[in-house]
């Protein structure tokens, strides 16, 4: 007799959460879902303000990278028409979003701030070389640039920042 | 003209006639409300949990039934090795022809039933017996221990709660006098409803009815059988594409028939408060039938022995006391009260 | 309920199957990597007598990835997107137990705030791997299309909303690198903790309704009562720890015992039981899913002001480098203690010499060929989900 008392105290719970508004009602994936700031899918590279390439060719996020996706070939170091001064620049530089685990860590060594992940575009792609980041797809994803550039991680990561204000460091 | 109308006078009033029509008319019907009971259940179950169901195909996810039935009837049908061909082919067909043969008494209306026969109840309850012979089948004949374990638990499960099934089937048959399913749902129209009048008995018959039904049909909480966390859909695990297709398409045909018979023979059939007819049958049946819907997505399913002794400790005793119940009401109204 | 068995039944591991009744009609079934139920790749081999288990020998393995031996190359700071994806239930924990461990050997202390902010971080997640535990058990006992599988899209669904949070703070809802040596690497955005405590106080409300669509149910208390006993003296033999022992009378949690991050800070409530059976287990981690949203939804407001990081920021691949030292730092995962044993030294510092860890899953499978036999098939199947184990931590 229990059972079919706390059987219908189950259904019950059912019946009250098949009248509430389904979580899941957005047209997913037709329409896309919408994302906080920091989200983080894609990748950019940008110019700096002298309207020159960022990217200096230093290979540190190269380095960094726990699933070595990204090759850069450096190209010989000139001098820059904006400032004057000798500096890198790129030759080839390929990502391979395949493999990229989405670690942000390319993004916290860059010490020209010139590789940010983007919030979009987002889309799978439908043979491999969809998801093959090239250099020039890589520029053209310039203007979906959000939040994280290095400068703005290593700020939150200053150990000196917020500091109360004691005496003392 | 007249010529005309008068043979199809004459072969609607042969029982034969009659018979074929409205056997290719009741399966048609009746098959094509499976397909969309299947995507109102994905509907339902999809609201119950907080999400939409299938949306894509179709408006509101209408055609999914169909493009379910078009992606089984394309693939491949594999036979294990090891496996008995004719017996593993011919499992699946054998439940489906047994779960409509069951349709065949079932009344929908005052005369649309398929057959009309005396002993209608005992042709119902026969047949839903019988199929547990296809998944007994299917689980030796796949050679693979999953679907072996499957069907030995679904024979346990379906042989024990036919008794309780066939007890409480008695209680109506006792109240109406009669075996012919018509002819309950018309002395039920004239003296009440089997579940309320005389009160006791009915009751307790019908929910057991109910839960015994339930169990047969291998629906949770009973779903042993096909428990698909531990079993992975238990006899029907090598089977593929169309053949597996037609393994829930009867499971889901027999529920609908267990709840059309739990209307006709408790409920009144097609009595109604105002108008009876076909469609209060249709209604009180839909109505059981999303009610086992309901009770599928909000209930755990018992373990196998659990299962056997809910049937045997509690289920039997009980319908034993509903029969004897029934009969002394029946012979204290029948002789007008005195003893 | 309990079934009938060959009694005196006393579950022997090391039970010789010859020894068994010769009369006895021996049938092996594989509970085999590819099933629904086993929680990854994971393969058990039962050998039955009818649907009596005799004897359950359990093959781990199959999703080994060589991550230890691949850590052994990596610079410390790449360390901890590998190492995350171990018990991919609960990521924040383990790249927590990680850089504790490079901590210790730097001798670098987290600021308060980065620590405050850990130790939120690690509840939420507590709270997330519970849902999933609870959510995927339901659906063992239940069905993948039933009764269980409505508890689990409940459960799915408080989870995401978990998951959004963290969304906010890092910007993957999973796998998020959050953490490095030396502190935290994002720093929490505006509105995060009224966004946490908005969720948190659903994630409560709906706990309550997981109550009473399974954990009232008659049906539930008889698949799991007295089902699959783990008793206190075995608990302790085996080394389980984590909800699995308290379950089982075994009052011991790290969070209190051994605090780390701010828990000397807060009241910790060790939620213990005495039966040890999967209902036990079931409710502890439900009740340690509600005293960790306590926790947390009381800690997010009073987060201190002050850096998140401290020591050298990574600017290079080598920054950290740590030159010798060995240490063993432990934290409190939601499946029991998840160990770091951390040799440094390997060339040039920048990478360990060995980087071993202590997943607590796999002690916890360790205790399936003791508690297995003698039960049904399906109880088999509710005991491997009670002990929710996560394939991908052990076998790394």
């Amino acid at each position: 007799m229990k059972y079919f008392y706390y059987a219908l105290r189950s259904m019950w719970v059912t019946l009250i959460n098949l009248l509430r508004k389904p979580t899941t009602d957005t047209g997913f994936p037709l329409n896309p879902r919408p994302r906080p700031e920091r989200y983080r899918t894609s990748f950019a590279l940008v110019h700096d303000e002298d309207k020159e390439e960022a990217c200096i060719a230093c290979a540190k996020c190269e380095m960094i990278c726990p699933s070595q996706i990204i090759t850069v070939t450096p190209g010989k170091k000139r001098e820059s028409p904006a400032t004057g001064k000798k500096r890198g620049y790129l030759d080839d530089f390929t990502l391979d979003l395949q493999a990229c685990i989405f670690c942000e860590l390319c993004v916290q060594v860059c010490p020209t701030d010139a590789i940010l992940m983007t919030r979009s575009p987002h889309r799978p792609g439908f043979a491999r070389e969809d998801l093959l980041l090239t250099m020039d797809r890589l520029y053209a994803n310039e203007p979906h640039v959000t939040w994280g550039t290095a400068s703005l991680l290593l700020e939150m990561q200053d150990p000196k920042r917020n500091l109360p204000t004691q005496e003392g460091e | 003209m007249s010529n005309l109308s008068e043979n199809i006078e004459l072969f609607m009033g042969n029982p034969w006639g009659r018979g074929v029509v409205l056997s290719i008319a009741i399966v048609t019907v009746v098959m094509t409300l499976i397909a969309w009971t299947i995507w109102f259940e994905r509907k339902f179950a999809g609201r119950m949990q907080n999400r939409v169901g299938p949306t894509f195909v179709g408006p509101f996810g209408l055609l999914q039934p169909l493009a379910d039935v078009i992606k089984m009837l394309r693939k491949e049908l594999i036979i294990p090795r090891g496996a008995d061909p004719f017996l593993f082919l011919l499992a699946p067909p054998l439940t489906l022809f047994f779960t409509l043969a069951g349709l065949a008494v079932v009344p929908f209306g005052p005369s649309i039933v398929v057959a009309d026969l005396e002993l209608g109840v005992l042709w119902a309850l026969a047949f839903s017996g019988l199929l547990l012979f296809p998944i007994w089948i299917a689980g030796w004949a796949s050679n693979n221990k999953y679907a072996l374990l499957g069907g030995m638990r679904a024979v346990a499960q379906g042989v024990s709660y036919e008794v309780p099934m066939l007890l409480t089937a008695l209680v109506p048959v006792i109240q109406c006098s009669s075996f012919n399913i018509t002819e309950i749902v018309n002395y039920q129209i004239a003296n009440g409803w089997v579940i309320y009048w005389p009160p006791g008995p009915g009751i307790f018959a019908a929910a057991i009815f109910f839960v015994a039904s339930l169990a047969e049909a291998n629906r949770i909480p009973f779903d042993i059988p096909e428990a698909e966390s531990e079993l992975i859909a238990g006899v029907g695990v090598e089977y593929t594409g169309i053949l597996y297709g037609l393994l829930p398409l009867s499971e889901y045909l027999h529920t609908l028939i267990s709840s059309a018979l739990v209307a006709a023979l408790f409920l009144g059939g097609w009595d109604g408060p105002f108008a009876p007819g076909m469609h209060w049958m249709i209604l009180k049946t839909l109505t059981l039938f999303v009610g086992i819907l309901w009770i599928r997505w909000s209930l755990l399913r018992f373990r196998s022995d659990q299962l056997l002794r809910i049937c045997w400790y509690w289920l039997v005793p009980i319908s034993m006391l509903t029969v004897c119940a029934a009969a002394l009401s029946k012979y204290l109204l029948a002789s007008g009260g005195s003893l | 309920m309990s079934i009938a068995m060959p009694s005196p039944f006393v579950a022997d591991p090391y039970l010789d199957i010859d020894d068994y009744d010769s009369d006895a009609d021996l049938m092996v079934l594989n509970l085999g990597p590819q099933h629904p139920s086993t929680h990854g790749v994971f393969r058990i081999k039962l050998i039955l007598d009818g649907e009596i288990i005799i004897k359950a020998i359990s093959y781990p393995g199959y999703l080994h990835r060589g991550v230890e031996k691949l850590c052994e190359k990596l610079n410390y700071a790449m360390i901890t997107p590998i190492v995350d994806k171990n018990d991919y239930i609960s990521p924040m924990i383990n790249e927590q137990a990680i850089n504790m461990a490079f901590e210790s050997l730097m001798g670098v202390e987290v600021p308060r705030r980065g620590r405050w902010i850990r130790t939120i971080l690690a509840e939420m997640q507590r709270v997330a791997s519970h849902l999933i535990a609870l959510g995927t058990f339901a659906m063992d006992l239940g069905g993948a299309i039933g009764g269980g599988a409505s508890l689990f899209m409940y459960m799915f669904r408080d989870r995401e909303l978990i998951l959004d949070c963290f969304e906010e703070l890092t910007g993957c809802r999973f796998h998020y690198n959050t953490h490095i040596a030396g502190g935290q690497r994002h720093d929490l955005p505006e509105g995060w903790s009224e966004k946490v405590k908005t969720a948190l106080a659903q994630i409560t409300q709906h706990l309550e309704d997981c109550k009473q669509l399974v954990v009232e149910n008659p049906i539930f208390a008889d698949r799991t009562k007295g089902v699959g006993v783990i008793t206190q003296q075995l608990a302790l033999e085996l080394g389980l720890q984590g909800p699995i022992a308290r379950a089982s009378g075994v009052d011991m949690d790290l969070r209190r015992d051994a605090p780390y991050h701010c828990y000397d800070e807060v009241k910790v409530n060790v939620v213990t039981e005495s039966s040890g059976d999967t209902w036990a287990r079931f409710m502890v981690r439900l009740r340690e899913a509600q005293e960790s949203i306590r926790i947390a939804t009381e800690m997010v407001d009073g987060v201190p002001v002050g850096p998140i990081f401290a020591g050298k920021v990574v600017k290079t691949a080598i920054a950290i480098k740590i030159k010798e030292g060995q240490s063993y730092v432990a934290v409190e995962s939601p499946r029991g203690e998840l160990g770091t044993y951390l040799i440094a030294g390997g060339p040039k510092g920048i990478s360990p010499y060995r980087l071993k860890i202590r997943p607590p899953s796999l002690h916890a499978i360790s205790a399936i060929p003791y508690i297995l036999p003698g039960n049904n098939v399906s109880d088999a199947i509710a005991i491997l989900g009670s002990l929710d184990p996560v394939m991908g931590e052990v076998d790394r």
